[in-house]
């Protein structure tokens, strides 16, 4: 019997997600929005420095995103068609 | 890490060759194993986040730590938390269950200890001048209420005996915590990362606050669901694999919210993340936590993962998800926030920048590795092929993930090294900004530069 345990957790868990939508929607933490994009930026101690990528490291980057797209893509294509 | 990513380059030497441990008992691989993934998770890339969500919680709020010695007795409990978790899986005190091995006193530990940390986060959150939440407050937090409750529930401690139900609840149970100690604690804890710092090194606003409030409560909605979809092929009942599946896909809606928002941040702005190894590393880490969540997507369809489930594979998607996402989110936070805590520069760019390639190529490198193995090894349980003949086709398969796992060592051997030297360094007078033309800048002007950002922060709202 396992049942319990996981009603338990969906009621706590419902409650407190509940609570604190309710906390947040009656606190006003959606609106100003604009503001709060801002709020990582307040005590920004520098300019911001910029570096160029080196074509070798440009490719390899395109290289190794590649890689990743095609072979999850050949995994899917894969075991699409065995499954 | 240095120590986690030995017991896994242990573990995979012990892969090739058995009897490399002899009569050994604490270092063989049932031993070995279990120590790796909860030294990766408990002593590597959780303290690594939240080390940056100490740094940031304060400064977003617009106050201090509630707490400085609540802090400092939480990284004591919490080393002596991993001392456990070597010493008594190493001696084989172990529930033998995946993710979840760790004995009832350790289990004990560890809830009190995300409880010190949850109440100096929320008493910090109590005590805070700025009225706005910014969205890294909500994953911190959240990251820190859910892990209690998952660890709590998924190490079922009210039965410290066994730390187990039995039969199939128990393993509905155990991935409910086997999936979610990564996707409601590294994921979140990353992600606030990520929202604080890719803004601050592209000196750029958030593109968007309301979209990462609503890929905040998606990914509170979808994510505690799907930890069935790895016990697809087992009698769970129907309606869970249903819940579990329907929510992976679903996941797709967080995930995608999250890196448009952060891309989008970070738009025309790369130089600025490139000039920044904090910034390198995490922006690098958004980009694997696509691969990830694509990957486990997919995985969870039933037509897919009668290949992909079992085998390899997953270990390549969780080495993608936990290194590559997680993991490179953590070092970006310890490299972004370690000189400005310290108050020290960062002894050595070079060997950063150096640990990244070690990194990205150990990541990709698993990937495809594994990927192969996986699919070699799936394929051939889908034929119903004897596991012997399997075997030794994917014995060299096993070496190179050996030596990548020497590559991801060296990495954290130089890292280590690196951030010693940091904090060991001598005081600088002066910051020091990678890449700045000017190289150095006074530092005192820190609150000048703030009121002056502030300042223009408002203009544009304001426009």
């Amino acid at each position: 019997m396992y049942f319990p345990y996981f009603v338990t957790y969906i009621v706590v868990g419902l409650l407190l997600g509940l609570i604190t939508f309710g906390w947040a929607l009656h606190s006003g933490q959606f609106r100003d929005q604009q503001r709060a994009r801002f709020l990582p930026l307040v005590r920004s101690e520098t300019p911001a420095a910029t570096s160029k990528f080196g074509r070798l490291e440009t490719y390899v980057l395109m290289g190794m995103a590649c890689i990743g797209l095609l072979i999850s893509a050949f995994t899917l294509i894969y075991s699409l068609l065995r499954g | 890490m240095m120590m986690a990513t030995f017991m896994g380059l242990l573990g995979a030497t012990e892969l090739i060759a058995p009897d490399l441990s002899g009569n050994l008992s604490w270092i063989v691989f049932g031993r070995v194993r279990p120590i790796h993934v909860n030294l990766v998770l408990f002593g590597f890339v959780t303290p690594g986040l939240l080390g940056a969500a100490f740094y940031f919680l304060p400064r977003l709020l617009d106050t201090d730590l509630y707490s400085e010695g609540l802090g400092r007795v939480s990284v004591i409990v919490w080393n002596l938390i991993l001392v456990c978790i070597v010493l008594s899986l190493a001696a084989g005190y172990s529930q033998g269950r995946e993710y979840a091995e760790m004995i009832w006193p350790v289990d004990m530990l560890i809830v009190i200890v995300f409880t010190l940390i949850f109440f100096n986060f929320i008493m910090t959150v109590a005590q805070r001048r700025e009225p706005l939440l910014y969205v890294s407050v909500w994953y911190a937090c959240a990251a820190i209420v859910l892990t209690g409750l998952t660890y709590c529930l998924g190490n079922v401690i009210w039965r410290p005996d066994s730390g187990a139900l039995v039969g199939i609840p128990d393993a509905i149970l155990l991935w409910f915590y086997g999936h979610n100690i990564f996707g409601l604690l590294l994921t979140p804890l990353s992600l606030g990362v990520a929202y604080y710092v890719i803004p601050r090194v592209c000196r750029s606003p958030l593109y968007s606050h309301t979209l990462s409030l609503v890929g905040f409560w998606s990914l509170i909605l979808v994510y505690t669901h799907i930890g069935t979809h790895h016990l697809l092929q087992v009698p769970v009942p129907t309606w869970l694999k249903v819940i579990a599946t329907v929510d992976s896909v679903g996941m797709v809606i967080p995930v995608m919210v999250v890196l448009i928002n952060l891309w989008y941040t970070a738009k025309g702005r790369l130089g600025e993340i490139h000039a920044d190894i904090g910034g390198k590393f995490v922006f690098t880490g958004t980009i694997l936590y696509f691969f990830v969540s694509i990957q486990g997507s997919m995985m969870a369809l039933p037509q897919v993962q009668r290949i992909t489930h079992f085998n390899n594979w997953v270990i390549a998607h969780s080495h993608v998800g936990v290194l590559g996402f997680a993991g490179m989110i953590a070092l970006g936070g310890i490299y972004y926030i370690l000189p400005r805590a310290v108050g020290k520069p960062l002894y050595s760019r070079y060997l950063a920048d150096f640990q990244y390639w070690l990194v990205l190529i150990g990541v990709v490198g698993f990937t495809v590795v594994l990927t192969i193995a996986g699919l070699i090894q799936g394929n051939a349980w889908f034929n119903g092929e004897t596991i012997y003949r399997v075997l030794p086709e994917i014995h060299m398969y096993y070496i190179v993930r050996a030596s990548l796992g020497l590559i991801i060592f060296v990495a954290a051997v130089l890292g280590f090294y690196n951030i010693v030297r940091t904090i060991f360094g001598r005081p600088a007078e002066t910051v020091v900004v990678e890449g700045s033309p000017t190289r150095e800048l006074l530092a005192g002007s820190e609150s000048g530069l703030a009121h002056q950002e502030s300042g223009l922060a408002h203009q544009e709202v304001a426009s």
